[in-house]
């Protein structure tokens, strides 16, 4: 099992740097897979054992590395899967910003390590430092590797462009402090409404005209509970009922810069975030919904 | 004393008392004819800090303003969150104050701060003394191989990258290059931390003189502190070194008004030759490993006690006849105990205490364990033959 890759451009490692940070927010333990074209960072839920992974991330690797070489197990098992604790990786890489270089590379150092190697300008001189970090990781047995495969979620009933998430985060930060739940409700005419209902007051915000990606049909409403907004087709309305706090980390990943993200709702049962950045890495986030 | 510390230097002497509150919880204030010393020790009795404020960082110093006829000093202890509470915010301290006086007197029980700030507000504080004690230790900072003068940003830039639950820092100097790497302990779980190593060209450094090469261990959160220091003062940093178990001296100062020294206990990196040390040893005894270096000085005020006049021309025959290089610059920090106890002590003695060589090395807590629970790491050791004797239960019984 081998693993060796170097970076060298700034804004792969900036964004690189970010990625990972946004997900040390996500989640305490995270995966890599590490394959031939891509590597993947999977945050399954903590709570619940083994269950579908809550946060999938694929970072194409030509696009970021300059040297990439891998030797998995054998033949049949290709891919290397680390456990570690997403946190240390961040911390590390946090002074990736302004480095000349980065080596990522898989040793055994009296414990399995994913080195770091970064090279630093020094603020003084011309001379450069080397800084090398040894985040202690597990590797994940093969029988395990089953937990990590890529979720099958439902066809989305609707796939809407998100409004900037810095807005969208002020917007649910603010919606937190007074419910823990927020309905996000999508029409086909390109609304996005936030809705959080509390007893003494019912407070929403509207984002108007955005892009509909995709819009799977009629959608059937059985109750009566839903409201209509004022001569809207109620059939071409969608929504989820989702823990605000688990929305509001998702949208710390706004400091991914160049990103557009689009959320998709499977009526009353999941949303799926996915952030698409301009180096084509796909930030995917699955939040079930709350079933009331 | 009394003494007025104009505006833009009560910002200097606000972080001095910041950074020395990092490594003791009494502050130790002694005020010479022409100087005031300002000293702290940890609690583990393993960091020292001494800070030196020269007559001229002052724009008026009185030492005799309460005409004491004594040449010894006025000595006080004051607790370190009382001096931290005339010092709260030094960023802005210089736009606030606009002066400061110091009054110490030698029959007082308080120190008495008064901040005169803008706008003719005035505050004073009366710093409780709790005693008068006064406390040096003894240390080599001219005589050593090991001489590096640093930016103070290289370092601190580099501290950067370890992480906050580190909590000591291995140097390892070499001609060449000068690595820093967070010292890891052998009974530390390695899946829980990160190591991290910085490698320095000695080139970064405005000088650089490795005589001897080693690796020193020592504490993190002194280090970070008198780094913060040296940094906000923008004055340069001089590491002064020898090999590991003799403390390390970090010198800051800015030549005429004020200077610096904080000393750190060093430590050996656990090797398998310390196995061989038998010695049981606590934690406390591990981080009194430097006793022989750093040394409380307990002693009454002198005025107090008749007979120590007797004691001080001694004293000074004492000093007169031992030759110790750092004596021209003022800093014999020779303990004052060892004076008073042994008046007649002969230079052999002395020596002896200056050499810190013999100390055997600090067992490690993995030979501590050995060496306690001793039969179960003997290779004729069979767990079966002690079964059924139950010499210690378990605590728990689940």
């Amino acid at each position: 099992m081998k693993f060796r890759s170097v970076m060298i451009d700034a804004g792969p490692m900036r964004e690189f740097s970010n990625v990972v940070t946004t997900i040390s927010k996500l989640s305490k333990e995270c995966v890599l897979r590490i394959a031939e074209d891509k590597l993947y960072f999977i945050v399954s839920d903590e709570n619940n054992g083994p269950a579908p992974p809550v946060l999938w991330c694929e970072i194409p690797q030509p696009m970021f590395f300059s040297e990439y070489q891998m030797i998995g197990l054998d033949d049949d098992h290709k891919d290397i899967y680390l456990g570690f604790a997403a946190a240390n990786l961040a911390r590390s890489l946090s002074t990736l910003k302004s480095a000349k270089c980065l080596k990522m590379k898989l040793t055994k150092k009296q414990c399995p390590c994913l080195t770091l190697e970064i090279e630093m300008p020094s603020s003084t001189s011309q001379q450069t430092r080397h800084v090398t970090y040894d985040i202690p990781v597990v590797v994940i047995p093969r029988k395990m590797w089953a937990d990590f495969n890529e979720p099958k979620t439902p066809y989305p009933d609707i796939s809407i462009e998100l409004p900037p998430l810095k807005q969208l985060r002020t917007t649910i930060d603010r919606m937190r402090t007074m419910a823990s739940e927020v309905v996000i409700r999508a029409s086909a005419e390109g609304r996005l409404t936030l809705q959080i209902r509390t007893d003494m007051a019912k407070v929403s915000t509207r984002f108007k005209d955005l892009k509909v990606e995709a819009f799977g049909g009629p959608i059937e409403h059985s109750d009566s509970e839903t409201e209509s907004q004022d001569n809207e087709d109620i059939s071409r309305i969608c929504y989820c009922k989702v823990d605000a706090k688990k929305f509001s980390i998702f949208l710390s990943a706004e400091q991914i810069s160049h990103n557009r993200t689009v959320c998709s709702i499977v009526h009353k049962k999941l949303i799926i975030l996915c952030l698409q950045t301009q180096e084509n890495v796909k930030l995917q986030c699955f939040i079930t919904g709350i079933v009331y | 004393m009394k003494c007025y510390v104009p505006g833009p230097n009560v910002k200097v002497l606000g972080r001095t008392v910041h950074a020395l509150a990092r490594f003791g919880d009494e502050l130790y204030l002694e005020s010479l004819p022409d100087s005031i010393l300002l000293r702290t020790l940890n609690a583990a009795e393993s960091a020292y800090a001494m800070v030196k404020f020269n007559k001229n960082f002052f724009s008026y110093f009185n030492y005799n303003y309460y005409s004491t006829e004594d040449n010894e000093g006025l000595k006080c202890k004051i607790s370190m969150k009382s001096a931290l509470n005339i010092f709260k915010s030094p960023t802005h301290m210089d736009k606030q104050v606009e002066n400061l006086e110091i009054k110490l007197d030698a029959d007082a029980c308080k120190l008495i701060f008064q901040l005169k700030c803008k706008h003719g507000i005035v505050k004073t504080h009366f710093v409780t003394i709790l005693d008068c004690k006064a406390m040096q230790a003894v240390y080599t900072k001219d005589l050593v191989p090991n001489r590096i003068t640093s930016p103070q940003r290289i370092l601190s830039e580099a501290i950067s990258n370890f992480q906050n639950s580190d909590d000591q820092v291995t140097i390892e100097a070499t001609t060449q290059s000068f690595v820093l790497r967070n010292y890891v302990d052998s009974n530390i779980d390695l899946s829980k931390i990160i190591r991290t190593q910085i490698n320095l060209k000695s080139a970064e450094f405005d000088s650089y003189i490795i005589d001897e090469e080693t690796t020193i261990t020592f504490s993190f959160k002194e280090f970070k502190a008198l780094l913060a220091f040296a940094e906000a003062l923008n004055l340069p940093l001089q590491l002064h070194f020898e090999t590991t178990g003799r403390p390390v001296v970090f010198i800051v100062h800015n030549g005429a008004t004020f200077e610096a020294h904080f000393v750190l206990a060093t430590s050996k990196a656990d090797t398998p030759t310390q196995a061989t040390a038998t010695q049981n040893t606590t934690k406390t005894e591990r981080s009194k490993r430097k006793d022989d270096s750093i040394q409380n000085t307990v002693r009454k005020k002198p005025h107090l006690e008749t007979d120590i006049t007797k004691c001080l021309d001694e004293d000074s025959h004492l000093f007169d006849f031992i030759d110790i290089p750092e004596d021209n610059n003022g800093k014999n920090l020779q303990s004052k105990n060892f004076t008073l106890n042994a008046s007649k002590q002969n230079d052999l003695d002395f020596s002896n205490a200056m050499e810190c060589d013999n100390i055997p090395a600090s067992p490690t807590s993995k030979t501590m364990i050995k060496s306690v629970f001793k039969r179960c790491f003997e290779n004729t050791f069979d767990p079966r033959a002690i079964q059924g004797v139950v010499l210690a239960e378990n605590s728990d019984s689940e």
